[in-house]
């Protein structure tokens, strides 16, 4: 009895110690909720390296674009953007070692003996439901693929491409690529997704990958067909003086259109 | 040089004298002008945040009362025109009313713009060589340029007359002709490129019809004489100084004309706009109907069409016109009418919608509506000052006389009830 | 002069600030609302007029005045303009308590900047709007709030079964025309001020509107004293110690791109972006026009506005026109781009596109 009370009463008290040491610290997402995120803090005199939406959390500024940007590392394709300049990405691998667990078992590389490494569709049962709820049903696609059509079957630390070879967490374009050519080639030339730093063509950027953006598990989010999660949007605007409310923009004037 | 300077004096004396209704007039006037002067300390001081401008009806009242005065300048001309090039001569006696007219609706005008600007403090700007003066390319320059003018023409033309007429000696009409037949076209000129500076601009569909100057000429061609009938008719009832009914009758043959015309006009561009009724005709929607449930304008633009139409009808009709009391009306709904015209009916429903669509409303503050009092009490001050100047010079009551036998006196019968002029 | 000017002369006003509270004011009770504030204020302002005319800061009287008799940027030699720059410097250095720097970069060569905004992408999330205030120092507050990008919502429209013989004018049964259809998804049936929990929102598309740096801008056109002019990179600016607070350019401009300071801009210490440019995001004043300049003061040091960063979907797009290389110029030649009321034929340097 004496235990049981004494261990959530001491991780409370380590969490609370941990909140006031951080009680300052401002956590900011920076493309969607649940993807890269980042702390506040200072990198010059009168220079945040971010500057954050009171209202929805997103990063609103970048002091430093490159802040804990590391090369984006080999692309096949020459003649693509990131071969005239610099390009660098967040490192997103070490996100698979979440918890101490995670980073000693599967997440290593090493896959234990016993786990099922073939791409047949099965359940997940005990890990991951929080991130796929019904394995044979995964929303990308629409159930045509699985887990391991993504994910390396022996080094659960990376990704997969079509010879089996596996692809680095930082560079999963090379494995959307595979099946989305246009929006791949769109991506590699700056058209599509998004860059932050230099604008010249030949400048540094960081280049947000694919999954910093749209969620890989379920791209399309049901119904609404696209590839972008909804977001909260920022307030509106002032409204102009002497103005009470906006109703009378959702009041439509067909009476007027003859 | 010494007339010169026994003109100034004797004009300024005999202008600051006169009987208490005219003092009463000055002070209610000084009243509303300690006004404007707070105001505009506030605008100096703080900005234009006091008015109900915003950054989507961000020209109002100010904009909308200079527009309407340089119309009221340019119909001065009503007088001139058919006093020189058709010379009438009832009309051609009381002319220089008329350019003292002119003097105080450029000055209310370029009062307004002042008021108006976010920086006055820096219409140095504006100056050539030692700031720039973007000309071709800015309407403003040019309207500056041809306001500028229109003040100089009409004040060395009406000065010029008056002093002549204050020494005894005849008109040199080598010099004073070609300055009044230039002031006549400039007249034109004035308003014409006050509507150049509106509709110049496609970005607001509702200004952007090359009907625009012609309908400002117009509605100036009657605003204007329609003031003017109003001050021949008091000057005639409160000084010696008799206007023949000719040149009244005159002037209201002028406005209905004119007031025809831009009632013509007016119904031209109803129809023209809403029988297609495309997205630029949603200013025109909006201030005639309304739109999103905004219906602020639409009892103006009715008024105001209403009180045309009325004055219209009354000097249409031979029989009321005779009648100076309905005439006298005709010329204040007329007045009234295009007072409204130009600015609700025109300014503001050009800023809404906003050229991406928003819809709000733009309503003056009070100190706005002090500003814009002021403004027109500086502009009444003046031309009461001018007028009763000009008339005390037109019936003789200052005139130069040799040193030797003293000054004219001042405050005599005739002259008390000419500074009765209100 | 940081003050709270949440003034309605017919509400009173709301009159906060560091110098409001140096100088307390006497009310008169029995005045009106309007008077009274007013007064405050306009005292307020001339014990400020007074603090620039007497020792207690000789420094800042000096600068407004140097500031005052400068001449148009654009005409000044590199001397002036440096001079003018660091005027600048120092007083808003004193003024927000940190090292403000003012930059003069000019214009590089080879370049022409250019924008593209995928339509199809934008959310109508308004982080756009939100970091361009951050980025260039745009008025806070309620009543003084000042964003240069608007992002309108339009409703896709629908046509009903209901409405199919509701037809106008209906007389003698035939139809010339139809009403099965809303009149939406028309810009000027945008929705400026939309509130929602979460965008994109059903059948609602989005359309971000802000300067579009026109090749041919009718604002520069009607400037009486030339304060607004096109950079020779591109981006349309202001010199906001030129400008005379006309609003010509307010009203030429078919984007609604240009916003007034009507009053003194308020700009808290701690908001302030210290890193500017002379025709960029300077701290303005009151009385003149502001506006999008691509974010010249990043843009010149090669870094991407503001907007384009932050931007959750990617859909804006910044680079130079002249480099075929460049982002701008592959969606020009790949995408389906339209400028936005072509035929006003301003040439705008922002494209429109969709995939």
């Amino acid at each position: 009895m004496k235990n049981n009370v004494f261990l959530p009463t001491f991780f409370l008290l380590w969490c609370a110690g941990w909140t006031s040491a951080l009680a300052d610290e401002v956590k900011c997402f920076e493309s969607r909720k649940g993807a890269s995120e980042v702390t506040q803090r200072m990198i010059g005199e009168n220079l945040p390296n971010v500057k954050c939406s009171p209202k929805t959390g997103a990063v609103l500024w970048w002091g430093d674009p490159f802040d804990g940007t590391v090369p984006m590392g080999d692309m096949p394709i020459a003649d693509a953007d990131y071969t005239r300049g610099k390009a660098l990405v967040k490192p997103r691998s070490d996100k698979v070692g979440l918890l101490p667990l995670c980073g000693n078992t599967c997440h290593t590389g090493v896959l234990p003996s016993g786990f099922p490494q073939n791409k047949d569709s099965r359940q997940l049962i005990m890990m991951h439901q929080a991130i796929v709820l019904d394995a044979t049903k995964l929303p990308h696609g629409r159930s045509a693929i699985w887990c391991l059509d993504c994910h390396h079957p022996k080094e659960r630390n990376k990704l997969v491409d079509h010879r089996d070879n596996p692809i680095s967490f930082d560079q999963p374009q090379k494995l959307c690529g595979k099946c989305h050519g246009e929006v791949y080639r769109d991506w590699r030339e700056g058209i599509h997704g998004k860059r932050i730093g230099e604008w010249a063509s030949t400048g540094t950027k960081r280049w947000f990958v694919c999954t910093e953006c749209h969620n890989p598990h379920n791209v399309q989010h049901g119904e609404r067909n696209r590839g972008i999660a909804q977001h909260q949007p920022e307030v509106a605007p002032a409204l102009p003086k002497g103005m009470k409310t906006a109703d009378h923009e959702r009041r439509h004037h067909d009476s007027a259109r003859h | 040089m010494d007339k010169l300077k026994r003109f100034v004096v004797d004009y300024v004396t005999y202008v600051v004298k006169g009987s208490p209704a005219f003092y009463a007039w000055i002070a209610f006037l000084c009243l509303l002008i300690l006004g404007l002067l707070y105001g505009t300390y506030l605008h100096a001081a703080d900005g234009l945040g006091y008015t109900g401008l915003t950054n989507q009806v961000h020209d109002g009242l100010y904009l909308a009362n200079f527009v309407f005065l340089v119309g009221i300048a340019a119909g001065a001309v009503t007088i001139v025109f058919p006093a020189y090039v058709y010379h009438h001569k009832a009309l051609h006696a009381v002319a220089v009313l008329g350019e003292m007219l002119a003097i105080s609706a450029v000055l209310m005008c370029m009062l307004f713009i002042v008021s108006h600007m976010g920086r006055p403090d820096r219409l140095w700007h504006m100056l050539p060589i030692i700031g720039i003066y973007n000309i071709p390319h800015s309407m403003l320059a040019w309207d500056t340029l041809v306001l500028l003018g229109y003040l100089f023409l009409n004040f060395v033309g009406g000065f010029y007359y008056l002093y002549r007429k204050y020494t005894g000696q005849p008109l040199n009409n080598k010099f004073y002709l070609p300055l009044i037949y230039v002031s006549i076209v400039w007249a034109l000129s004035i308003h014409t490129v006050t509507a150049f500076l509106l509709n110049t601009m496609p970005s607001r569909p509702m200004w952007h019809h090359s009907m625009m100057p012609i309908r400002f000429i117009s509605t100036a061609f009657a605003a204007g004489p329609s003031m003017i009938i109003l001050i021949f008719l008091i000057v005639r009832s409160r000084t010696k100084l008799w206007i023949e009914n000719a040149a009244i009758d005159q002037l209201a043959t002028i406005i209905t004309y004119c007031l025809g015309l831009a009632l013509f006009l007016t119904l031209s561009e109803v129809v023209t706009e809403l029988y297609a009724n495309t997205e630029h005709a949603l200013g025109l929607n909006y201030l005639m109907f309304g739109l999103h449930g905004f219906t602020d304008l639409v009892p103006w633009f009715w008024g105001s069409l209403i009180a045309s139409i009325a004055a219209f009808m009354i000097l249409l009709t031979p029989y009321w016109r005779s009648n100076y009391r309905l005439l006298a009306l005709a010329c204040i709904l007329a007045f009234c009418g295009i007072w409204v015209e130009k600015g609700m009916g025109l300014l503001v429903p050009g800023f809404i919608p906003t050229p991406i669509g928003e819809f709000t409303q733009y309503l003056p503050t009070t100190l706005e509506i002090f500003v814009t009092l002021g403004n027109w009490a500086v502009g009444l001050l003046v031309l009461t000052v001018l007028l009763k100047g000009a008339i005390g010079i037109q019936l003789g009551d200052i005139g130069y006389a040799p040193p030797t036998q003293g000054k004219v006196p001042v405050g005599t019968t005739g002259m008390a009830t000419a500074a009765e002029l209100t | 002069m940081s003050k709270d000017m949440s003034c309605n002369p017919e509400g009173g006003c709301a009159c906060s600030g560091k110098k409001a509270e140096a100088a307390p004011v006497e009310s008169v009770s029995s005045r009106r609302n309007f008077l009274k504030s007013a007064s405050m204020l306009s005292v307020n302002s001339l014990l400020g007029t007074a603090a620039l005319m007497t020792m207690s800061d000789d420094a800042r009287a000096n600068t407004e005045w140097a500031e005052w008799f400068q001449g148009n940027y654009r005409l000044m030699s590199d001397e002036e303009k440096a001079l003018a720059r660091g005027r600048l410097e120092r007083r808003y250095s004193r003024e927000y308590a940190k090292t403000v720097i003012v930059d003069g970069t000019p214009a590089q060569e080879g370049v022409l900047m250019g924008y593209a905004l995928n339509i199809k992408k934008c959310i109508g999330c308004r982080r756009c709007a939100k970091a361009c205030v951050e980025e260039n120092n745009q008025s806070r507050g309620k009543d003084q709030d000042m964003e240069w990008i608007r992002v309108l919502k339009m409703e896709k429209g629908e046509f009903s079964k209901e409405k199919m013989n509701q037809g106008y004018p209906e007389g003698l049964g035939i139809q010339v025309g139809g009403n099965a259809y809303s009149p939406a998804g028309v810009v000027l049936e945008g929705e400026h001020y939309y509130q929602a929990d979460a965008v994109p929102e059903k059948d609602s598309v989005y359309m971000p509107i802000a300067c579009m740096q026109c090749e041919k801008p009718p604002c520069v056109k009607v400037c009486p004293v030339r304060t607004t002019y096109r950079e020779a990179d591109g981006p349309v600016v202001i010199d906001y110690n030129w400008c005379i607070g006309c609003r010509m350019c307010m009203s030429a401009c078919p984007y609604w791109a240009r916003r007034f300071n009507w009053s003194d801009p308020n700009l808290p210490k701690e908001a302030m972006n210290p890193v500017t440019h002379y025709l960029g995001n300077r701290p303005r004043m009151k009385g003149v026009v502001e506006k999008c300049t691509f974010c010249i003061q990043r843009t010149r040091k090669g870094r991407y506005p503001a907007c384009v960063e932050v931007c959750p979907v990617g859909a804006r797009k910044f680079g130079n026109l002249l480099d075929p290389e460049s982002e701008v110029s592959r969606i020009i030649a790949r995408k389906h781009v339209f400028r936005l009321k072509a035929e006003q034929n301003t040439f705008p340097k922002f494209f429109y596109f969709m995939d």
